[in-house]
């Protein structure tokens, strides 16, 4: 049925367009957050993340992730957060409502003074738990937000991508200046992301490192971020990594930062 | 006797001579293409050195950066208005922009973390993610300003009317370059605001660059006033021209061998031209002395080997003077100055070895009729400054008594003069004092924290100890210990985000701005801070494995003795106050501080064994220490009395001054062993003359070479006051000084010693 879908698009596209190329590159970038951010309807996995800097001097962070979507792909997300490592932060739970049109909503429970607070920052730019992640990095960015064109179809690693480059339309609001995308023309997975500053020299490059599928769903297992002006990177890897659990939408709840359910700890 | 034949055979075959002169300069020319050049001060310590090694580490282990330059807007007006602050936001954003500056850590409203309390919800975010609009926004922008310590003087002045933009530099980024950039970016914008740029990349590139330019305009105004001083002493361009030329051979020679060894020409080096052309002036006794002789013997070839008969002794140990003052350099710890001192050494060398060929040599060319003319004005007996000499001459020989007690008290009060001599280096100090640069640092430093950088690192064993609430405090103690002195303008660590971070998380309660009593709360607060903030926020204070911590001390001066009162009240309070962390100094402050202590004591290390270098020269040539000890009295004087107006007038002993004091040396005893070299021979030539006669003799004849040398001398470095920066002008004044001082000293307190100490000198030594 996709696979009908994408090739009917292609063809209509091919009939279509003007950009002379395979399918709409906003399509493109429509598919490619489906299959990187939205597979399931939901998502458990345990997360293990290090922020290495240029010496290899690591910190660690160590997360039971879930999530769950509410609509379409492209539409509301919740996640949930459960902080293992480092040893001062165990028990830190951390909830996120993510609206791909505005700044998420954030809860953090502080278990030393027994708070849970809610946290505003702002997604384009605010690092994910210290990582060279923004929130925008881990969570997406709205299609819209970009102008995409389609730059070339070409071999990555052997793999058959769209090499597709995004310009922010609203550019005082990020803090680069565009981005190129070598996406699968397969899975839609973005196999490498560029990420250039406003003076247009590479800033940050991300890569899917290792990608399998669990039930079905093509999972990128290790991912890196490496920031390549300041020599730091962070390497993600996923593992227990669950889809369709079923979760409910309690879970999802400021409640639970503080009494944690037993579907987490789990 | 070798040196004499080369003398016979340059007069013998003198197109030979200086058609080879010519060859070998021309070889060393060829090697001026392959120049590199070094402008950067802080080569002046190898990269390899202790400081610079343990500045990289702390700059590793904390993300930091080398160089930082400041930008300082002031509004009269107050800056938070739409309009500026709209300014700031596009000048920041233009900073952005540039080429080497570190874009992700630039600190300014629209880059800076923020951490604010807004109806109940923890806000982490840059400050100013939007110009504000309208008076609600500059309100809250207002109170979010003034409300933490994190921005008061750093970001904002008390007194709203300034903030800056902290840009740091990538390592190997030119801090000129991009100053010269951001001015640019500033000029564009009009309105009520002044712009100030400042930081130690702005004060020491360009200084750097100031100085190679100041070096090719003023080498060759200093050469320009040489030739015309020469030409008015002996009206004879030719000669002239050689004396000129002989400079000149001998710079292209040394830098020559400088560059074609691979050496890179370093601000040090850049000086060595102006000193060799200094050094080359010796050669005017030779000149002096010839004009004497050609009108005695009326014939060219036999007066000019008679000449360097007579001067050549003289000739030969200054300069054996001047290069052993030079030469203890070598013995240095610091590169450049090993080399800039190899450099004179062997253009010192050059010249003597050009005085004895191409010089003589270049005689043979002057019509014999021109000489006849000049030398007709050189008669002892009749030329005015002949005359006047022997006069100052006489006062000496004459009232020896009163001269040198005279002379002893002069002593006496330049010592205490001495005694308040205080050591200190100050960069900024460098350019004078309505100049950009200075004027900028004096304007920031006014309402901000303060343009100068230290650090105090605290090193732990532990994991983790940083996160103590225990050290915490003791951070937090140290911070306000230090922050007592009138030279700190601020400090931070991660205690204040710490403690912002506790006050924040509970409804910006003021009760709650302190540090939280559990160590999971302050891990906690940390690890919140770090989900939010810029990785640089955390980095710059804490290492990845919290054993290490990382105080920021904003310092209001560039003086090398304000990180030394820094380094003294954290010993202090350590010693108070012990705890299982050590403490160490870092940053840009802390460097110079070592670099000028250094560079300061390598040169008063210098200045002894130059001392001594040049007694023992002064023994070997007179072969006689007592003669050795008169000798060196001028000279003792002139460094002494010099010293003590220096403490006088209250100029520190900085390094550019400490630089000079080593190389004055073998320059300022030229003359005294001229004097008595001269004085000697005249005493051996005509045994029946009385001692008195001899001396005013020596005052006239050779007197008149070491009084036109001394002009010569001082006339060329008098351009040097003119400089734009302050080194430049003492290095001006102290050489016209020395060499006025050192020449009368000479002429007048040497006969008075001699003429007293006669009986003891004359007995044991010279007969």
């Amino acid at each position: 049925m996709r696979t009908l879908f994408v090739a009917a698009s292609i063809a209509m596209s091919l009939f279509l367009s003007s950009t002379s190329f395979g399918m709409g590159a906003e399509d493109v970038v429509k598919k490619s957050q489906a299959a990187f951010l939205y597979p399931g309807k939901d998502f458990k996995a345990r997360v293990m993340m290090k922020l290495i800097n240029k010496d290899g001097q690591e910190r660690i962070r160590e997360l039971t992730m879930l999530r769950k979507n509410f609509g379409e792909p492209g539409g509301d997300q919740k996640y949930f957060m459960y902080f293992h490592q480092p040893a001062d932060v165990r028990d830190m739970t951390f909830l996120v409502w993510k609206y791909p049109r505005k700044d998420s909503d954030r809860w953090l429970f502080i278990p030393a003074i027994k708070l849970v607070k809610r946290i505003a920052a702002n997604d384009k730019r605010s690092s994910f738990v210290g990582s060279d992640f923004s929130y925008e990095d881990v969570s997406g960015r709205a299609v819209e937000e970009d102008n995409h064109s389609l730059l070339r179809e070409e071999k990555y690693e052997g793999k058959d991508v769209y090499v597709v480059k995004s310009v922010p339309k609203a550019s005082e609001s990020v803090d680069f200046g565009y981005k190129l995308s070598w996406i699968d023309k397969g899975s839609f997975i973005p196999w490498k992301e560029e990420y250039y500053d406003k003076r247009g020299s590479l800033s940050k490059v991300f890569t899917a490192n290792e990608v399998k599928p669990v039930q079905g769903f093509i999972t990128v297992m290790r991912r890196t971020m490496k920031n390549v002006q300041s020599g730091h990177r962070t390497e993600v890897v996923y593992s227990d990594v669950k889809y369709n659990q079923g979760l409910s939408d309690s879970l999802f709840t400021e409640r639970s930062l503080k009494n944690l359910p037993r579907e987490i700890s789990r | 006797m070798k040196k004499f034949s080369l003398v016979e055979f340059s007069v013998d075959h003198p197109k030979l001579v200086v058609f080879l002169t010519i060859f070998v300069t021309v070889l060393f020319m060829t090697q001026f293409t392959k120049i590199k050049t070094d402008t950067n001060p802080k080569n002046m310590l190898p990269a390899t050195s202790d400081v610079r090694v343990w500045n990289d580490e702390v700059d590793k282990t904390f993300g930091l950066y080398e160089d930082t330059i400041v930008l300082g807007v002031v509004n009269d007006k107050g800056i938070l208005n739409p309009g500026t602050l709209e300014k700031i936001r596009r000048i920041t954003d233009d900073i952005l922009a540039i080429k080497g500056v570190a874009a992700r850590d630039v600190s300014s409203f629209p880059t800076i973390t923020n951490v604010t309390a807004d109806a109940g919800t923890l806000r982490v975010a840059p400050l100013m993610t939007q110009t504000p609009k309208n008076e609600a926004e500059i309100t809250a922008l207002r109170k979010q300003l003034f409300e933490s310590p994190l921005f008061i003087n750093r970001i904002i002045s008390p007194d709203g009317k300034t903030t800056a933009i902290y840009a740091p530099l990538e390592k190997g980024a030119n801090g000129k370059e991009i100053a010269d950039k951001i001015r640019e970016i500033a000029k564009r914008e009009k309105g009520d605001e002044k712009y100030y740029i400042a930081g130690d990349p702005v004060a020491r590139d360009t200084f750097g660059a100031e100085m190679f330019k100041l070096m090719a305009i003023f080498a060759p105004i200093a050469g320009c006033v040489m030739l015309l001083v020469r030409y008015l002493m002996f009206r004879d361009l030719f000669l002239s021209v050689t004396l000129m030329m002989d400079a000149m051979i001998s710079i292209v020679w040394s830098m020559g061998l400088l560059i074609g060894l691979g050496f890179p020409v370093h601000i040090m080096t850049s000086m060595a031209p102006v000193f060799l052309m200094a050094i080359a002036t010796d050669s005017i006794h030779i000149f002096n002395e010839f004009y004497f002789r050609y009108r005695e013997k009326k014939d060219k070839r036999t007066a000019i080997i008679e000449t360097m008969q007579a001067v050549g002794r003289p000739v030969r140990y200054t300069a054996l003077a001047t290069a052993a003052g030079f030469a203890v350099l070598l013995f240095m710890n610091i590169i450049p100055v090993k080399v800039f001192g190899g450099v004179v050494v062997f253009g010192t060398l050059s010249l003597r070895l050009l005085s004895f060929s191409f010089i003589p040599a270049m005689f043979t060319f002057v019509k014999d009729e021109k000489i006849s003319r000049i030398a007709e004005a050189e008669d002892v007996g009749l030329n005015g400054t002949s005359r006047f000499l022997r006069k100052l001459a006489g006062f000496g020989t004459h009232h020896p008594k009163s001269t040198v007690l005279v002379g002893f008290a002069l002593l006496l009060i330049a010592l205490i003069g001495i005694s308040r001599i205080t050591v200190n280096n100050n960069m900024v100090e460098w350019f004078k004092k309505g100049s950009e640069v200075r004027v900028a640092d004096r304007e920031i430093n006014k309402s901000l924290g303060g343009t100068s950088l230290g650090y105090v690192v605290g090193i732990s064993k532990e994991d983790d100890f940083v996160k103590n609430p225990e050290t915490m405090r003791y951070l937090e103690g140290l911070q306000r210990h230090l922050e007592k002195l009138p030279v700190v303008g601020k400090t931070f660590s991660v205690a204040d985000y710490v403690k912002r971070i506790n006050r924040v998380l509970h409804d910006d309660d003021p009760r709650y701005d302190v540090i939280p009593d559990s160590k999971d709360a302050v891990g906690q607060y940390l690890f919140l801070f770090s989900m939010s903030a810029k990785p640089s926020d955390l980095d710059n204070v804490v290492d990845s494995s919290f054993k290490k911590a990382n105080i920021w001390v904003q310092l209001k001066t560039w003086d090398a003795k304000a990180m030394e009162t820094v380094i003294r009240a954290v010993d202090d309070y350590k010693k108070a106050h012990p705890i299982a962390m050590e403490l160490k100094p870092a940053g840009i402050a802390y460097f110079n501080m070592i670099w000028n202590h250094e560079v300061l004591w390598d040169m008063v290390k210098g200045f002894i064994l130059a001392l001594i270098a040049v007694l023992l020269i002064l023994a070997l040539d007179f072969r006689s220490i007592k003669w050795a000890v008169i000798g060196y009295m001028p000279l003792l004087f002139t460094i002494v009395l010099i010293y003590g107006v220096i403490g006088f007038v209250g100029k520190d002993f900085d390094m550019p001054i400490s630089v000079l004091s080593c190389l004055s040396l073998g320059m300022a005893v030229d003359f005294a062993i001229h004097f008595v070299s001269r004085f000697r021979q005249r005493m051996a030539a005509t045994p029946d003359e009385d001692v008195s006669e001899a001396l005013l003799w020596t005052a006239a004849r050779p007197g008149k070479g070491i009084m036109r040398n001394a002009i010569l001398f001082a006339a060329s470095f008098a351009v040097m006051l003119f400089a734009p920066l302050t080194p430049y002008i003492t290095v001006g004044a102290f050489i016209v000084t020395m060499m006025l001082l050192s020449s009368l000293m000479t002429i007048i307190y040497l006969p008075a010693l001699i003429t007293l100490t006669q009986r003891w000198l004359i007995k044991g030594g010279t007969k």
